[in-house]
Order: structure tokens, then sequence, then C-alpha cells
């Protein structure tokens, strides 16, 4: 007995050890980005590579600050200001919407379900030339309202189906209480859905975020000026300018991850949820 | 208004929390597909773009971009893509979702970090393999060279199989989290009796996955596979920043040729066409998945 406990101890410090190695391999892409964007520009010639930096460099990311002829932290507030302005149309369009599906009978439901199911399978590219040309007919390009309004059609149907199962799994029971207590339909909703659907409205909220902070592709196309534009069109223009300055290159990638990585942290319960939810039912 | 009072009375009061949403989705991804559709058989470029009546030409665009040629050779690109990233990401993803199933205390905090990659924007990723396969300061010739595997610096993103080969790498790392966390979910369904009825009945390990498992994972199996086609065959930001499709248009995906056909050669036509090809194929693969997940609810 003694000696299948050790061997179980044994075999739980192997394992802890391999999954110690798996991490380090799959990690290992962003450590060295990290790395680099503390090292001198000769060091990240030098062969054989350090692995650390010997001397920690952190010019890549004043730089930016002092002659700000790529102004990172100017584009970093565009893209919270676009992926936060996006997060909240998705959250204010998708919570009725979907408590509407939920909990509501009406024609052209099953319609209405698939075809957010299909709108989140559809690919940025076809929408992006039509987009493009509705933008400039309606004089929004150039204007982070354009990026804002189509980083939400990434946001609204991811939020519809996530809510749509919470809102389902309340109990009826718990709606005719609310309305024999002496609230209507609405502040049924207000007051009763909502608060237990929080959780869900969270994991929204952050995927929605999320989207609009990846995003690259509309952020590009539907604003030109560089003043405008999102952290991650900031860093395309950054590689098309700078293309070998590699610490610089790496210190603007890793000032755009702090965000995603900051909120991986604080959010991880929800972000995992979101995750498979998202996929296994949607 | 007493009868539009009366429709919303009785049962059809969903519409009214459902159309907002609606509508907004009609007017920005409705009529885009529409007008992506008109627009592909037409004849719009940046001089006629301002003009009030455009040119109708038919299927003019599909066929000068079949004569052209670059388009079959980035729609063999998207599916060689898309299905070399799918196999390696779901092998990869599977193991080791099997692997953190297992109980010990590193199992779920690093399991839960291992999304990252899948989080991060695509367009950090992308720098960062084009950082890491660059020819002269890349960690990776620079290993291959002090392991004396290879004698000159190997020009990953410079020659079309490679930079292939590269851009695969790179979406892999960044699908594996996916694939193993859907995995992981599908694992805790099964219930541990299962196993443990086979072990008592003499099953040894490898049966038990074959025999047990596998059937059991079926169907997240079957929709983690469909939906990494749908999320890869998308692709476009990683390409996008990695190659840009070159070296000479070789590593275009169907999604980054139909961006350079609009926006950088002003053929909006030509574009519109590529995207509605992506459209219909992708479109396809998302019935077959819905059609999937609706017979798998009827049955259960």
């Amino acid at each position: 007995m003694a000696y299948k406990r050790n061997s179980d101890t044994l075999n739980r410090i192997t394992l802890c050890a391999v999954s110690l190695i798996v991490f380090a391999v799959l990690m290992f892409p962003l450590y060295w980005m990290l790395v680099t964007s503390f090292k001198k520009e000769i060091e990240i010639f030098q062969v054989p590579p350090t692995l650390f930096p010997s001397v920690l460099n952190t010019d890549s990311y004043f730089a930016q600050l002092k002659h700000g002829d790529f102004n990172m932290f100017g584009s970093f507030k565009n893209s919270f200001v676009i992926s936060f302005c996006a997060m909240l149309i998705s959250l204010v369009l998708a919570i009725p919407a979907s408590y509407g599906i939920a909990r509501f009978q009406f024609r052209g439901k099953r319609l209405c379900i698939l075809s957010f199911l299909v709108t989140q399978m559809l690919p940025v590219s076809v929408l992006l030339t039509p987009m493009f040309i509705l933008f400039k007919n309606l004089h929004l390009l150039n204007k982070q309202f354009s990026a804002i309004l189509s980083d939400a059609t990434i946001g609204i149907p991811f939020s519809v189906l996530i809510l749509m199962s919470y809102f389902a799994s309340i109990p009826k029971e718990l709606e005719d209480a609310s309305r024999i207590d002496g609230c209507n339909r609405f502040s049924a909703f207000l007051r009763v859905f909502l608060p237990i659907a929080s959780p869900g409205v969270i994991v929204c909220a952050v995927f929605s975020f999320l989207y609009g902070w990846g995003d690259l592709a509309y952020g590009m196309t539907f604003l030109q000026d560089q003043k405008m534009r999102p952290i991650t069109a900031g860093i395309f223009n950054f590689m098309g300018q700078y293309g070998t300055k590699w610490s610089y290159l790496t210190a603007f990638a890793v000032v755009t991850i702090i965000p995603v990585v900051l909120i991986f942290v604080f959010m991880q319960k929800y972000i995992i949820s979101g995750l498979t939810s998202g996929a296994v039912k949607g | 208004m007493n009868r539009i009072r009366l429709f919303f009375r009785y049962g059809n009061i969903g519409y009214l929390f459902v159309l907002p949403a609606m509508l907004y989705m009609l007017a920005l991804v409705g009529y885009p597909i529409v007008s992506n559709f008109i627009l592909s058989v037409q004849d719009v470029t940046v001089t006629t773009l301002n003009a009030p009546v455009k040119p109708f030409v038919g299927l003019r665009n599909y066929r000068m971009l079949f004569a052209d040629g670059v388009l079959q050779t980035s729609l063999v690109n998207t599916f060689v893509f898309t299905c070399c990233c799918i196999v390696f990401q779901f092998i990869i993803g599977f193991a080791l979702a099997l692997f953190f199933n297992r109980d010990f205390s590193f199992a779920k905090p690093i399991r839960g970090l291992l999304m990252i990659p899948w989080m991060i924007p695509m367009t950090v990723t992308a720098l960062m393999f084009k950082f890491m396969f660059s020819s002269n300061v890349g960690i990776i010739n620079q290993f291959l060279q002090s392991w004396g595997m290879i004698g000159q610096p190997i020009e990953w993103l410079l020659q079309p199989q490679l930079a292939m080969f590269s851009l695969i790498v790179a979406n892999i790392w960044i699908g594996i989290p996916f694939n193993m966390i859907l995995i992981s979910t599908g694992l805790t369904t099964i219930p541990p009796e299962l196993n443990e009825a086979a072990a008592i009945d003499g099953a040894n390990k490898r049966q038990s996955f074959f025999y047990i498992t596998l059937p059991m994972l079926k169907p997240v199996i079957e929709s983690v596979l469909l939906l990494g086609f749908i999320y890869t065959f998308k692709v476009f930001d990683l390409v996008f920043v990695m190659t840009n499709g070159g070296p000479v248009n070789s590593t275009h995906l169907l999604s980054t040729y139909s961006y350079k056909l609009s926006f950088t050669l002003f053929k909006y036509s030509q574009g519109a066409a590529t995207a509605n090809i992506l459209f219909i194929i992708l479109f396809a693969v998302s019935v077959m998945y819905l059609r999937f997940v609706y017979d798998d609810k009827g049955a259960a």
C-alpha cells in the first residue's frame, strides 16, 4: 500500500513536469516576443541567440512616447474606443433579442436563430467590399463609427446565441412569480431575468470587446488616416515602415496583447465558458 | 394603431425584442451579402465606383478570374491550408485534452493558460511568427544552424512551399487551444463508470479509448472538425500580415486574394466575385454543420 502511494506521487510529479514542458513549448513564441522587446537591436542579431536580454532595454517602449512618429499609445486608445463602443452596441441589441427568442413564441423564430448562427460563420471578406461602398456612400469612411458598426456585427450573433441559452435555462415559474408580484413583462426582464443572466452578459461583453480588439480587416479598410486606426492596423503599418526593427515591432505587439492578457487573467472562467458553450451548442 | 397594439399583445411581443438586432444585422450583414452578389455581376472599378448606373456584365468577372489563374491557386491554397491545419491542430489538441484530463494539480491552471494563443489578435501572432521564421534573425534558423542541421539560413517566407508551411505552423499554434478545450469539455461528459466497468471486464487502456472514449466523443469530434474547417477557411489577418499572398501570389487564400483585388488593385467587382466563391463554400459547410447540430439535438 505504501509502495503504491509512492508510485502514485511519483506519477503525479511526472505529469506535472510534462505539463510544464508542454506549457513552455507552446508559450515559447510569446516569451520570445516579450524578451525581444527588451533587447537592444544588436543583441537580437546575436548568434547564438540569448534566452534572456543581457541588459534590460526599455527604449523600444519609451521611444514611442518621446518622438511618437508612430503613436502606439494613440492607436491603443483608438482600439479601446472602437472595441468598447462595439461591445456596447452588441450588448444593447443582443440582450433583448436573446430574451425575446428564449421566452416568446413567434413565427419565424427558427429562421431567426438560424440566421444568427449563419452570420457567426461568415467570413469578414464577404462583407468588406460591399461595406466599404456602403460606408463610402454614407460618408462614414475614415470615421471610427464605421469600424464600430462593423465590429459589432461579429459580437451580436455570438452574444444572442450565448444569452439565448442563459435565458432559456431560467425556469418559467420565476417569471410567473414576478408577474404575480406586480411586474410587467419589461420589468420582469429588467429586475428578474437580467440579474440572473449576468454571468452570460459578462461572457458576451468580454467576447464582443475581444472581437473588436483583434479586428484588423475592418479597421484597416474603413479608416485610412493613421491617427484614427486601431492598434492592429498600427502594427501592420509599422511593419511596412520599419520592417526589420524587431525590437520596436515586438514592443508594439506586447502592448497590443496587454489588455487581452489582463482580461484573460481576471475573466478566465468566463472566457472558457463562452468558448465552449458558444461553439458546441452554437 | 390599434391593430399594431393588438398584434404585439398576444404572443407576438417577441418581435419587439428581436427587431432592433434583426434590423441592425439586416442592414450591415444581409444587405452587404446581397450587394456583394450584385457587385460580382457588375463591372465596378475605381473609375465606375461613383457612377449612378453600373454596367451589368454577367459572369464576366468570374471568367476573367479563372482565366487569370491566381484564383485557382488561392482556391487550392485555401483547401490545403485548411486541411493541414485541421489535421494537426486536432491531433495535438486531442492529445493535450487527454493529457490534461488526468488528475494532477497543474492540470487545470495550465490548461487554462494554454488558451492565451487563441485569444490574442491574429495580427500579433502573425508578427511573432514572421519574426521567428525570418531568415536572418529568426530563432528557427538560428537553432537549426547551431545544431548543424542546415548550412545556409533557410528563406522560410520567400519560397512558395516553405511560406505555406510557415503559415500552417502559425495557424496550428492558434488552433490547438480551441480543439483542446472543446475536446476537454467533451471528455468531462463521459461518465467515469463506463471506463471503470470496461476495466473490470478486462479492457486495457487502448481498448477503452477506441471502444468507449472515441464513440462517446463522436458528436464533439464532428462539431470540432466542422467548426475548425469554418474558422480556418476564412482566415485573413494571419496570411495578410505574414506573407500578404507572396511570394508572387503563391500563398494567397481566397480571403486575401479578394482583399488584394478590391483594395490594392481597386477591382471591386472581381474582389466581390472571389469573396462570393468563398462565401458559397463556407455557406455550404455551415449548413452542413447546422443540420448536424440539429439532428443531434433531435436525437437527444
